[in-house]
């Protein structure tokens, strides 16, 4: 049966990565927005009159000794702490939708601290007279008379802190309060370099666990037959570009694919495609071929910017990490190692991010406080950053990568290769090798004073090409393609 | 590992790969624009002919905690200490700690001395006539616009920790600095 071909998406994103993006924008440009009419008054003074009015107002408060208080019965608020006192800031009126001829507000304290309270009314925008004034040691009665609509009374009173029992938690995020400014900057700071510290140090020590020590002698065949990208993630423990441009090259060298090098852009061809491609390899195909017999370098650009992220190149990756291990070159799969550190580092960098917006949202928590959580996210990325360095290699794979090390020392000696009639096969036999250890230059440079024969699986445009033109065209069309087919590997795959 | 927790880990890996530089960049300007540097638009007439009605200016959040305190002139953002959650003001430092304001016949007194504002449009008429004595951390804020300012001869005194910055620049329209004026005391 004929697959259905897929529907393009729009714009070649998904829709739950778009809506992802929109909703980001709308957050940043309602904070613009915010920020951009956040008003400073400068105020005038102003009275109105209504029509209609209210003789008398009585407002009970009473403040209890654990420092809440209630405003006719009813739960008010807590005081603050502000410096040594404990601090009773009660708005009584707002803008009143009638005028108020008189508002008295009696203040019961729970201890009879009346005489070392400081207390004072705060009366704006069209308040006849306001005043305080002492009954007795427990009570203090504050009043206004002809108010206006648009006004204002506050009625503050500061009293001593040993008149309040505060609770453990008030006690605790008093004293979280009383850390000044650079104390919580210098904490930003430290957290993220002492996490950084310990990852540098953890990871040096496993390197020094899995030290590999450089051979002083050359073998000039590779030590055993196994397929490139697993020597890369052997050399790297990790698989990136180079490793996926040696995979080409080596399926390219088994006929499995010709590479095209044309003016007017590169391509692959498929080959024979036959039984014994691995499962990863047969992924990576699939993702350069889909039912055409040629890819067009325009069509696997598509197929790299037409998604953020790409699962087949995740397979891949985890094909190419599950071989090497269970060969025993690692104590256990790199890939799930990191990823339980990276999801240590996700939940640390979401609970950080948090705690920052919780920081903002309660007025109780000392604003300060935001940048210990600023600390923690960061520390939460260097931990998602350094975690694929964690060297993982087993015995077996030290002793394996040592002897592919001599064979490097081989790939990369600056002696010339004599001259043989199998001299290119060489070449080519061992150039995907030289790309996953880094030393394709040195290897090339070897054949540069023989007569250049181009592989059977590199067709070009340009006639007579020589070695130089050869690596000169060759190397960017994989080098392009492994560092692009590398990124769009999915983040969270598991 | 149940299919959740998969999920979990591969959204959270989306998420976090799309969001992290992001999310970074947000909460720096929100601590750039919480702790150090802010806008605020003037809503009103009160600091005329200074800060005009709807100019857009940028104040300094640090100036207190850089160890420098207040001083006279400065055109500073407060909270108002009758409702610091919702109003805030933009007003001039007028009368520093331990000083005693009067105003009096159209005239500002410092300890008995008139002082000489440059500033001020020429022939206000002060109203609101008082004399405040500032305790320690305690300032006088007074808009330039004296007949039409709601400032510290209707709400007393202001306490230090309700000043949240100093006025440095008017950024939109007009593009320039605020300078301190100079006093004659």
């Amino acid at each position: 049966m004929a697959r259905k071909p897929k529907k393009n998406r729009f714009i070649g994103i998904y829709s739950r990565k778009l809506i992802f993006f929109g909703l980001l924008l709308v957050v940043l440009t309602g904070y613009w927005q915010y920020n951009s009419y956040k008003k400073i008054s400068a105020d005038v003074v102003g009275t109105e009159f209504a029509e209609e009015s209210v003789n008398t107002q009585n407002i009970n408060v009473v403040i209890s000794k654990n420092g809440d208080y209630t405003v006719d019965g009813k739960s008010g608020g807590k005081l603050k702490t502000v410096d040594n006192f404990k601090e009773l800031s009660f708005k009584v009126t707002d803008k009143p939708k009638q005028y108020i001829e008189s508002l008295v507000v009696t203040v019961k304290l729970p201890e009879p601290v009346a005489d070392a309270t400081e207390s004072k009314i705060l009366a704006i925008h069209g308040v006849d007279t306001s005043f305080v004034k002492q009954i007795d040691l427990e009570t203090i009665e504050y009043s206004a008379y002809g108010i206006s609509t648009m006004a204002t009374i506050t009625v503050i009173a500061k009293l001593p802190k040993s008149a309040i029992s505060e609770p453990f938690m008030t006690k605790v995020l008093d004293s979280l309060s009383s850390f000044n400014f650079n104390f919580w900057v210098i904490i930003a700071i430290i957290l993220p370099v002492l996490t950084l510290i310990y990852m540098i140090f953890f990871t040096s020590f496993q390197m020094r666990l899995n030290h590999v020590d450089q051979p002083d002698h050359e073998t000039n065949t590779p030590p055993m037959a196994i397929p490139p990208a697993l020597v890369g993630v052997l050399y790297h423990q990790d698989v990136g570009a180079r490793e996926v441009s040696a995979t080409l090259i080596d399926l390219a060298k088994r006929k499995d694919i010709i590479i095209l090098d044309r003016d007017r852009g590169f391509a692959f061809g498929k080959g024979r495609f036959d039984n014994r491609l691995l499962a990863f390899e047969k992924i990576l195909l699939s993702k350069i071929f889909r039912d055409n017999i040629t890819s067009e370098q325009k069509y696997i650009e598509e197929r790299i910017a037409n998604h953020l992220y790409s699962k087949k190149m995740s397979i891949v990756s985890a094909g190419i990490y599950s071989l090497a291990t269970r060969l025993g070159y690692f104590r256990s799969n790199p890939r799930k190692v990191h990823a339980k550190f990276r999801l240590f580092g996700i939940l640390a960098f979401l609970a950080g991010a948090g705690g920052f917006v919780l920081s903002y949202l309660l007025p109780y928590l000392p604003a300060f406080t935001a940048f210990f959580w600023v600390g923690m996210m960061i520390s939460a990325l260097i931990v998602a950053f350094t975690a694929s360095r964690i060297p993982l290699r087993s015995q077996l794979g030290n002793e394996a990568l040592s002897n592919w090390l001599s064979f490097r020392k081989y790939l990369s000696n600056s002696e010339p290769i004599e001259y043989n009639p199998e001299v290119y096969s060489v070449f080519e036999q061992y150039l995907p090798y030289a790309i996953v250890l880094d030393c394709e230059a040195a290897w090339a440079r070897r054949f540069e004073k023989h007569n250049f024969v181009m592989p059977e699986w590199f067709l070009s445009d340009k006639a007579g090409l020589g070695m130089d033109e050869f690596c000169l065209a060759l190397f960017p069309i994989v080098s392009y393609v492994g560092r692009s087919f590398a990124a769009i590997r999915e983040p969270g795959f598991e | 590992m149940n299919d959740f927790l998969k999920k979990t880990l591969y959204d959270g890996g989306i998420f976090f790969d799309l969001t992290k530089w992001v999310l970074l960049v947000v909460i720096i300007i929100i601590l750039v624009n919480s702790f150090w540097v802010s806008i605020f638009i003037v809503d009103g007439v009160s600091m005329e002919p200074t800060l005009h009605d709807k100019e857009i200016v940028i104040y300094n959040k640090a100036f207190s905690r850089a160890g420098k305190l207040p001083e006279r002139g400065d055109q500073v953002v407060v909270k108002y200490p009758g409702d610091p959650e919702h109003k805030k003001y933009v007003k001039r430092v007028i009368g520093m700690p331990g000083e005693t304001i009067r105003v009096y016949g159209n005239r500002v007194y410092i300890n008995n001395k008139v002082l000489k504002e440059e500033y001020l449009a020429y022939g206000l008429e002060i109203d609101q006539p008082g004399e405040w004595k500032l305790k320690d951390k305690e300032y006088f804020l007074m808009g330039d616009n004296r007949p039409n300012s709601n400032d510290s001869r209707y709400f007393g005194p202001v306490e230090q920790r309700f000043f949240m910055g100093k006025a440095t620049f008017i950024f939109i329209p007009r593009f320039m600095s605020i300078d301190p004026p100079t006093y004659n005391l």
